[in-house]
């Protein structure tokens, strides 16, 4: 019997296998389960948390860009590849931006739509890299970052522009509805609708194929090259869009902007329950992440705790939750394999020998 | 299609077979490198005297030596079909907590020595632990402990910063083995440690392992090889490496703060430097001596377009395209070699 600790070549199947009699959604309930707790705790405990139910909502303001960038990144991550390049897209898409509304006098509304395409042609770019090349992704997306970031610097100049027109501003931080924040209801249309692309469409259930086995995919006829491309093009897209939202939220624009973003969404998108190997996860988990997160960010930065302090527990977080799944479902050795047999149930993952 | 699982007795032979060919690709490789760095080196030197004086050689060679470090265990990582992002924070912890207590206290070097080691040794196997026995991928488990470890740096720091060192800590960084032999003891500290890994990777039965498990680690597993050790202890080492860095970096620039190492993303370096170099990020093939010369190839190109007059806001593109043509010239390159 093979150690259940290595995921090789021919174990990727099995576990894959195995993954499918774990009840996804049971991760994404136990995720619900745990931010309704959240919430519940930080509104008890912690004092200004809750300011009334417009402040509570307009505290998404401060984290839904993340969940934005989520959104493109999980798209990416679910055909199996990475895009270390979204922070770098969101900075230099939002510096065109505000480089032809305030350089060439382009209405700022023009300039956005044109700092979309921006990010869509950075993340074609990317693709073209990652399917023509047959570079890794992981290269590709981290030496276009490198390129991207340098683009932004030098566009934005010394002064990089600020002050933009108050109807854009609205964007990052208007409300719709009474007090529902007009952010909050772009994430919630844009969730719905990656909903809709990668669960209930053709193009998601290719997305998710050629994830889950690139070679199946191939042999069942799939232009795989293009696939991949497009998820890189929606990654760049939501990239784009994330840096225009910060944009108007701040009324600035730093090409160094987007940094922040990285790290923490790959974060919010494996917490999510998508699997980092792909071809496994859904928007649902995404969006509780996104939410679980952004709620204990900002609940820890008012009861008073540095920035630095919330970013450990972010990754305290990560590591017990993918270990704790990781646990339950019976792969890994030592603890793991212990609780498992306590559970009365054979290491899930049997390998190749067994076959 | 469904991959026939492989006899545990066809693995060191399928090993065998890999390893004629990887030799002269490796080879190869490092001669390019080595052509490449003394191209740019005459070229630029053509224009600007300055460029190619003893000094300035020098100044490259030393510049190169903390990043060659962290490539090192990078590498290692790498060739176990592995990553490890901590790598960054790791070296800031280390440059921060000794350069602090040697700034304030007056720890001997021989003390920072010894919390170094301890320090990325215990890092680095919380990293391999995660990783082997969890079986949490390696690029969230150092994605986790890079946070982990930078808020470490923050708590430990609390706003102070490291402005000077003792002289025996600018010797080890600066100063030349003997008044006499002008040569940097940072770069015999970096020879002796590339020495070492290039012995253990290539001649040891360890190094064969670690290449065994990033060709294939349930293969390895049938084969004997105790996976989990492996990658344990290559986990520890990349965790110790990067923590020699870090005090070699604090020895040299005489200065830590909360963003050293995490600040210049020394992690997204050191992949691409070991990417240079001629390790494949699919596992399996590692080339120590190839990294270090990435190493050094990137701090001449870095110098270089200081010394043409590139705007410094260019410089991070240069090094990606420079990531991005290397990695992908190098894999054509490979795919020639195996057909």
């Amino acid at each position: 019997m093979a150690d259940p600790s290595n995921p090789g070549r021919n174990e990727v199947t099995a576990r894959r296998r195995n993954a499918a009699r774990l009840p996804l959604d049971g991760w994404e309930r136990s995720l619900l389960v745990l931010l309704v707790l959240l919430v519940a705790g930080l509104c008890l405990s912690v004092d200004g948390f809750y300011p009334g139910f417009a402040g509570f909502l307009a505290l998404t303001e401060n984290f839904l860009p993340f969940g934005l960038v989520a959104l493109g990144l999980t798209t990416v991550i679910l055909t199996g590849g990475i895009d270390l390049s979204v922070g770098a897209t969101a900075g230099l898409s939002a510096i065109v931006m505000a480089e032809l509304w305030s350089g060439l006098h382009v209405s700022i509304w023009l300039a956005a739509v044109v700092g979309l395409l921006a990010g869509g042609v950075l993340g074609a770019v990317n693709g073209l890299i990652i399917t023509r090349l047959r570079t890794e992704p992981l290269i590709a997306t981290l030496a276009t970052s490198f390129i991207y970031a340098s683009i932004a610097t030098a566009l934005a100049g010394p002064s990089p522009p600020a002050g933009f027109p108050d109807a854009f501003n609205l964007i990052g931080t208007g409300t719709l509805i009474g007090p529902i924040p007009l952010q909050l209801v772009l994430f919630s249309v844009l969730a719905l609708l990656f909903t809709l692309l990668l669960q209930y469409s053709t193009f998601g259930r290719r997305i998710v194929m050629v994830g889950y086995s690139s070679e199946a995919a191939r042999y069942s006829g799939l232009r795989i090259d293009r696939i991949v491309l497009s998820a890189y093009v929606i990654s760049g897209v939501m990239s784009a869009f994330a840096g225009i939202v910060l944009a108007a939220y701040y009324s600035a624009v730093r090409p160094d902007m987007g940094d922040v973003l990285l790290l923490s969404t790959i974060t919010i998108v494996v917490l999510g329950g998508v699997s980092i190997f792909g071809g496994e996860g859904t928007i649902a988990g995404v969006v509780i992440a996104v939410l679980l997160l952004g709620f204990l960010r900002q609940g820890m930065l008012i009861a008073g705790y540095s920035d630095m302090v919330t970013t450990m527990l972010t990754g305290a977080i990560l590591l017990g939750a993918i270990a704790i799944k990781n646990i339950l479902s019976g792969r890994g050795t030592g603890l793991a394999a212990l609780l498992t047999r306590i559970r009365g149930r054979r290491p899930a993952t049997t390998g190749s020998a067994a076959e | 299609m469904t991959t026939l699982p492989l006899p545990a007795a066809g693995v060191p032979e399928r090993e065998m077979s890999a390893a004629a060919p990887r030799r002269s690709r490796r080879e190869v490789r490092e001669i390019t490198l080595i052509v490449a760095t003394a191209l740019t080196i005459v070229t630029v030197g053509l224009f600007n005297h300055g460029f190619m004086s003893t000094q300035n050689l020098r100044f490259m060679l030393l510049n190169s030596v903390v990043l060659s470090l962290v490539a090192l265990g990078q590498t290692l990582v790498i060739a176990t079909r592995g990553i490890d992002l901590s790598v960054a924070p790791v070296m800031g912890l280390t440059a921060v907590v000794t350069g602090l207590l040697a700034q304030s206290s007056g720890l001997p070097l021989v003390g920072a020595v010894g919390i170094a080691i301890v320090l990325g040794l215990l890092l680095g196997t919380l990293n391999g632990l995660l990783v082997a026995r969890l079986a949490i991928p390696p690029i969230i488990t150092t994605l986790g402990t890079y946070s982990l470890y930078s808020g470490l740096v923050f708590v430990y720091s609390n706003g102070t910063q490291v402005d000077s060192v003792p002289r025996a800590y600018a010797t080890l960084g600066n100063g030349f083995v003997a008044p006499f032999i002008p040569v940097p003891i940072a770069v015999v500290v970096l020879a002796v440690a590339l020495l070492l890994v290039w012995f253990m990777l290539n001649h040891t039965r360890f190094g064969r392992a670690i290449l065994a498990v990033g060709n294939n680690d349930a293969a390895a597993y049938n084969a004997g090889i105790g996976v989990t050790g492996v990658k344990v202890r290559v986990y520890a080492l990349s965790g110790l490496l990067a923590a020699i860095a870090g005090l070699m970096f604090v020895c040299y620039t005489g200065s830590a703060t909360v963003t050293t190492g995490t600040g210049d993303h020394v992690e997204l370096q050191s992949i691409a430097v070991a990417l240079i170099g001629g390790t494949a990020i699919a596992g399996g093939r590692g080339n120590v001596v190839g990294t270090v010369l990435g190493s050094l190839f990137l701090s001449v190109i870095l110098t270089a377009l200081v010394f043409i007059h590139v705007p410094p806001i260019w410089y991070s593109a240069g090094e990606g395209l420079m990531i991005l043509v290397t990695v992908t010239a190098g894999m054509r390159q490979n795919r020639g070699g195996a057909n």
